[in-house]
Parts: C-alpha cells; sequence; structure tokens
C-alpha cells in the first residue's frame, strides 16, 4: 500500500488534519533512502572474511612471521578496538545508555574477540596459566561481565555468562569433559543447573531493582536455557550417573522452571521465553507419560497408547499456543 | 464462498498499521494520533510474534502428520485411501481454522497449508506416472510430455492456492513451477537446450514487469506481500537462467550419458560476460532507483557471481582472496557509512526509522497539530516514542 493511499484513508476516517499531511507527504518525497541494513551486512561479512583470511594466513607463515610479532599485533588490535570504544562511550548509567552508533560496538564486540584469541594463543604458545584451567577461564569472564556493564553491551554480558558457565563446568570436573567425551554427567549437570538457576535469579533480582534491568532478557534466557537443558538431558540419560538427580526430582523442577518462565513471559509479553516453557514442559510431561504408559502394559498396548498421544498432544499444544493470549490474559 | 480464504481487510489494515508506525517512529504522528489509527483499523486476526509462529508450525506438522499415521494404520496402510482421507480431512480442518479461530499466516495454517499442497502434488505425479502410464512406470525425466502434464495438474493446484490463501512461499512455489513448465517445454523441441537460458531469462524479466506492474494496482493489495517478494524471485531468477554456472551445469546435468567435467557451452563469452554485468546492473539500479529488493538482489547475485569465478579458475589462494576481499569490504562499508552520514544523493546510512536533525520534524509537528488536533495538545505531543538504533547485537528486543 502506497504512503499516499494510506494518508487517503487517513484523511477520510479524519484521523490526520490535512496540514498535518501535507508534512508527511513533504517528507516521503524528500526523505533519503536508508542503507544502514546493507552497510552493517557488508561490514560484517567483510569483518569475518578478514578475519578468517588473515587466520589462515598468519598460520601458514607462522615460522616467518614469529609468535612475537602476532602476539604484538593482536594485543595492538585489541587495544585499538577497546580505545575506539571507550572514546565513544556513554556516561555510564543504570538504566539502558543512549547508543553512540553501531560502529562502537562492534568494536567492543571484536576487542572481546579478540581478547579470547590473545589468551589462547598466550597459553597454547607460552602455557601462561600452566594447567590452572579454573584461572584461564575465569579471566575473560571478569573482564567481560565489567565492560558489559559499563558500555552497556549484551552480545558481551552473553560472552561473559559463556566464560562464567565454563569456569564452573571446567571448576566441577577439571578435564574429565575432554578426557570421557561425558559433557552432561552427574555433577556436572547439577552445577549446571544451579549455575542456570543463580542466572536466573540475577536476572530476575536486576530487572527488580533497577540495575540494568534490561539485561534481564540476556540473563534469564541463558540461565533457564543452561538449567532445562541439563535438567532435560539427564532426566532422560539411559545410565544415569550415581550422583545425579532423580526423576522425581528433575521433573518438577523442569515444570517449575517452566512455570516461572511462562509468569514472566506473560508479565513481559516475551514469546521466545514462553516457546521455551511450554516446549520444555511439553517433552518433561510427555517423558512422565511415556514412562506411565510402558510400566503399565508391557504388551502393544502402550504403543497404541502412544500413537494417540503424539497427535492429540500435538493438537492440544497448537490449542494452548492459538488461545495464549486467552489464557495469559495478554494485552 | 469468496475466492479469498482471508478477510481482505486484514491485509489493508496491517499496511495502514505498518504504515502509520513507521510515521510514528519518524515522529511524523503523535502517540495519540497512532492509536487512533489502530482503533480505527483494528487488526482482529490471529497472527501471533515469530517464535510463537515457529512453535505453532512445528507442532502442526507434527500433530497432522502423526495423526495422518493413525488414519494409515486404520486403513491398513492403502496408499490412496490413506492420501485422499488425510486430505479432504486437512482440508477441512485449514478452511475452519481460518474461518473459526481468524488466522492469518500464524503458523498453524500455514503448515497446514503446504502438508495439503505436498499431498495434492504426491497425488498427482502418483495419477501420472502410475495410473496414467501402460506397462512401464518411468522416473520423470525433463523433456517429456508427461512430466509437461504433471507440472501443468501442480502449477493449476498452486496457482489456485496462491488466489484463496496468498501465501508467499506458495507463490513462490508456483511461479518457479511455471518456470519449471515453460523450460520442459521448451526441451521437447530440437534446439531447446540452446534456447532455454534465453527464453527463461526473458521470461523472468517480463514477469518481473508483470509483478510490478500488479504491486501497484491497490486492488491487488490482498497479493501485497506475495507480490512484493516474488518481484525479487523473478529478478533473482531471470539472473540465474544466464549465469554461467547455472548453464554450464544445467546443460550438462541435461546431457545423456555419464560426463566426468561438465563440459564448455557454446557462447561462453556471451555468459560470463552476463555473469559479471547482471550483479552490476542490479546494484546500479538499487542505488539509482533507489529500491531494496534490487539492491538485495544485486548483493547476492554478486556472491554468486563471485563463487561462479572461483568454481572455474581459481585466481588467488583462497585465504589471500578471502583477506583482500574482507580488507575492501569492511573499507568500504565504513567509508561508505561515514561518507553517507549527512545523507547525500538521496541515500543515508543512518537507520529508516531515525529523527533527522536536519529536517527537525518534532517541533513542525506539533507546531502543525497544536492548533488543529484536539486529541494532541502541546503537553501530551512531546511524548513521542524515543529514536532507537541498535548495533553489535547489544540490543536484541525478543
Amino acid at each position: 500500500m502506497s504512503p499516499e493511499s494510506v494518508l487517503q484513508e487517513l484523511l477520510a476516517r479524519d484521523l490526520l488534519p490535512p496540514a498535518q499531511a501535507a508534512l508527511i507527504r513533504a517528507d516521503e518525497a524528500r526523505r533519503p533512502f536508508s542503507l544502514h541494513r546493507e552497510l552493517r551486512l557488508l561490514l560484517y561479512l567483510g569483518i569475518v572474511l578478514l578475519s578468517g583470511g588473515l587466520g589462515v594466513l598468519i598460520y601458514q607463515h607462522i615460522d616467518d612471521i614469529g609468535h612475537g610479532v602476532v602476539v604484538a599485533a593482536i594485543a595492538g588490535l585489541l587495544l585499538a578496538c577497546l580505545g575506539y570504544a571507550a572514546r565513544h562511550r556513554q556516561p555510564f548509567t543504570w538504566a539502558e545508555a543512549a547508543k553512540a552508533g553501531f560502529l562502537p560496538d562492534y568494536a567492543l564486540l571484536l576487542g572481546c574477540l579478540l581478547f579470547v584469541t590473545l589468551e589462547t594463543y598466550l597459553q597454547v604458545q607460552y602455557g601462561l596459566f600452566g594447567t590452572r584451567y579454573g584461572l584461564a577461564t575465569l579471566l575473560p569472564a571478569l573482564v567481560f561481565l565489567p565492560l558489559a556493564y559499563r558500555f552497556d553491551h549484551r552480545g558481551v554480558l552473553a560472552m561473559g555468562i559463556t566464560a562464567l558457565a565454563a569456569w564452573v563446568g571446567v571448576t566441577i570436573q577439571p578435564l574429565s569433559a575432554f578426557t570421557t567425551n561425558d559433557f552432561w554427567h552427574s555433577r556436572l549437570s547439577t552445577a549446571a543447573m544451579l549455575l542456570g538457576l543463580g542466572l536466573m535469579a540475577a536476572g530476575l533480582l536486576s530487572e527488580r531493582y533497577g540495575r540494568k534491568a534490561h539485561f534481564a532478557f540476556t540473563y534469564l534466557s541463558l540461565g533457564s536455557n543452561l538449567l532445562l537443558i541439563a535438567a532435560t538431558a539427564t532426566l532422560l540419560d539411559f545410565t544415569p550417573g550415581a550422583g545425579s538427580l532423580p526423576p522425581v526430582v528433575l521433573v518438577p523442577l523442569i515444570l517449575l522452571v517452566c512455570a516461572a518462565l511462562v509468569w514472566y513471559a506473560r508479565r513481559t509479553h516475551s514469546y521466545l521465553l514462553l516457546l521455551l516453557g511450554v516446549g520444555y514442559a511439553y517433552v518433561a510431561v510427555t517423558y512422565v507419560l511415556a514412562r506411565l504408559i510402558f510400566a503399565g502394559y508391557d504388551d502393544g498396548g502402550a504403543v497404541t497408547l502412544l500413537l494417540f498421544y503424539v497427535p492429540l498432544s500435538a493438537a492440544g499444544v497448537v490449542w494452548l499456543l492459538l488461545n495464549i493470549k486467552k489464557i495469559l490474559r495478554l494485552k | 464462498m469468496s475466492l479469498h480464504a482471508y478477510h481482505p481487510d486484514w491485509a489493508r489494515h496491517e499496511a495502514i498499521h505498518a504504515q502509520a508506525t513507521r510515521w510514528h517512529k519518524r515522529r511524523l504522528l503523535t502517540a495519540e494520533q497512532l492509536t487512533a489509527v489502530q482503533t480505527a483499523f483494528p487488526l482482529d486476526f490471529y497472527r501471533p510474534q515469530l517464535f510463537l509462529r515457529i512453535g505453532l508450525f512445528l507442532f502442526t506438522v507434527l500433530g497432522a502428520l502423526a495423526g495422518a499415521g493413525l488414519l494409515g494404520m486404520v486403513v491398513q496402510f492403502n496408499f490412496l485411501g490413506t492420501l485422499i482421507t488425510t486430505l479432504i480431512i486437512g482440508a477441512v480442518v485449514l478452511e475452519r481454522a481460518i474461518r473459526g479461530k481468524r488466522l492469518y499466516h500464524s503458523g498453524a495454517d500455514n503448515a497446514l497449508l503446504y502438508l495439503e499442497l505436498l499431498g495434492l502434488g504426491a497425488l498427482i505425479f502418483y495419477f501420472v506416472y502410475e495410473t496414467l502410464s501402460g506397462s512401464n512406470s518411468p522416473d520423470p525425466t525433463p523433456g517429456t510430455a508427461r512430466l509437461s502434464v504433471a507440472l501443468l495438474l501442480t502449477l493449476a493446484v498452486l496457482l489456485l492456492a496462491t488466489l484463496r490463501y496468498a501465501d508467499r512461499l506458495v507463490a513462490t512455489a508456483a511461479y518457479l513451477n511455471a518456470l519449471l513448465l515453460l523450460g520442459n517445454l521448451l526441451l521437447l523441441l530440437p534446439r531447446g537446450t540452446l534456447l532455454l537460458p534465453f527464453v527463461l531469462g526473458a521470461a523472468a524479466a517480463a514477469a518481473y514487469v508483470w509483478f510490478t506492474r500488479q504491486l501497484r494496482r491497490p486492488e491487488r493489495l490482498y497479493y501485497h506481500r506475495c507480490l512484493g517478494l516474488l518481484r525479487g524471485v523473478a529478478l533473482g531468477t531471470a539472473y540465474l537462467a544466464v549465469n554461467y554456472w547455472a548453464v554450464r551445469e544445467g546443460n550438462a546435468a541435461l546431457l545423456s550419458g555419464y560426463q566426468p567435467a561438465s563440459p564448455q557451452i557454446p557462447l561462453a563469452l556471451l555468459f560470463g560476460a552476463l555473469t559479471a554485468a547482471v550483479p552490476l546492473f542490479y546494484l546500479a539500479q538499487g542505488l539509482r532507483r533507489p529500491d531494496r529488493t534490487w539492491l538485495w538482489l544485486g548483493l547476492l547475485t554478486a556472491a554468486f557471481s563471485v563463487f561462479t569465478l572461483r568454481y572455474y579458475r581459481s585466481l588467488l589462494p583462497a585465504e589471500t582472496a578471502a583477506t583482500l576481499a574482507g580488507a575492501f569490504l569492511a573499507a568500504l562499508a565504513v567509508w561508505a557509512t561515514r561518507y553517507l552520514q549527512p545523507a547525500r544523493h538521496g541515500l543515508t546510512s543512518a537507520p529508516d526509522d531515525a529523527d533527522d536533525p536536519q529536517l527537525n520534524l518534532e517541533s513542525l509537528v506539533v507546531a502543525q497539530t497544536a492548533h488543529s488536533a484536539p486529541s494532541a495538545d502541546a503537553a501530551a505531543g512531546v511524548q513521542f516514542g524515543g529514536g532507537h538504533s541498535g548495533g553489535g547485537g547489544a540490543t536484541g528486543a525478543y
């Protein structure tokens, strides 16, 4: 629908004074065409290509260049990025800070990625941290989290939280994750659930007390995902480890967290969290029903029951989603 | 029963909402005026936010397929019996759900529609290749009259579905089906392979002109979403029809017998030149008009032309090429962002809904509306929505 025909509709309904319509018409005629998204896409592509190509080039010529030069170059670039971001920083506020544009944001993100690169490089080449992997994983978290708060950057916050999760994992179960390739085992998954709970609490508290309230979504989505994935993986583990939580604890925990997610989604109109809640709850309920059905009948009857359960439950979820506004009294 | 499955007002109201929201973000409408527009043109259909639509789509597919499986078990997996019964039930459910729940491309109706059309397509191909054939039932091969019949039938189904449901994916499928049918008919001719790229390219260009013309007509509002996408698809297919890689590999695929490598094609120079020129033409048009469809297709086709070049000739080692191209792209983006910061040549690097300091529209609007509009008194009129621009993944509103 052309802007002109929309204007005609609004004028016909008397929703707009003619003078303002003339103003809008003038703005439509002279407004410049925005290349914002296209330029951002080009910038992103350029950085990806450049970093990938440079990485391979350096890898191929490492003997000619020498490690010191590479480290110095990465460190220089890192400082340049952070310096650029710091030069364009906004005054600190607990509320959502105004953006200075997208270039400083990207500079900060690139700086943080370079920090990880530099740290990894130093560890691999010079063994900077030795075998103290806990310190190596905690350091990015300690750098990123304050940066995220100071520069009001949700991407850096997510990186900091990820580093924190890595630190917890390495501290709980040093190296066994790499040797047994069994990431979600007993103590580790319990720790992941605890960390998830902590992150969710951090999100709720930051919103409650107005300390970077817009970070709440990042905390909540990452925390709830971590918790629910860990709990569901433990629940569905065919051979649960010795220390892992029994289904009697896990199923109520999952359902409780899902209910909390739905409650929060209802408050903030966040449909992503709502979908997460419904999806994980569906898995948990299906698990319980399947266990009950298979415990009750050991013949073909169980399969028939399940055959009816799948389409009916899917229809039930569709019905729930279609009526979600009524159920949740959204808007 | 009307032709349109959805109420025609929904598309109109949605377009008005989108336009009014844009104006509000640009501070040309006050918040009160926006609310007034939204109440005057209500969106009384059901289309939830993207993530819910994905959820609805997945669960509808799961439920429908499981239901079809259940039905299949009841009728002892008789192919035609299962398929036809499922299709009838699915169509009834689809129509009743749209009517009763006022769904409007909400995920659930999309899923049912796609499954329905897939089922119909399977039915058509089964009918053409199993029932109509005598003793032998050959696989579909391009350039046969039998395939043309099948494609004609599916095209009819897809066209009818597009006319009724105005779904973008179905519309694209119908368009591509028409191109396939045209190509297949050409292959029936003795010199068809040679004509194929030019006829398909011309057909796509003609389709583009027709789609653009239809898009301008107010009575086609119901199909605006489809037509907007089809314009881009038409430009893309026009390029692909004459792209060197597509022509050469397509030619090799159509040749009978095993080919170790695709042979050189006649008029290779012409196709190579077109492969290089078309993206530049698209980009230039996109910036000159300016038109986002041309611009995006220019970017996409440029990427595909680079792929085509590197597929046959590796000028530089991959890592050197990536480094140079990356440095060039990043530098170009940074330079253009700075160059276009105050708008030049009718282009700007600022977001579309950003407030324009040069225009200072806000004071103008307040000055205009303070006298004439009773709803927008000066005190309330200042409460416009703030300009918002995000970057670097720093913001994300889900």
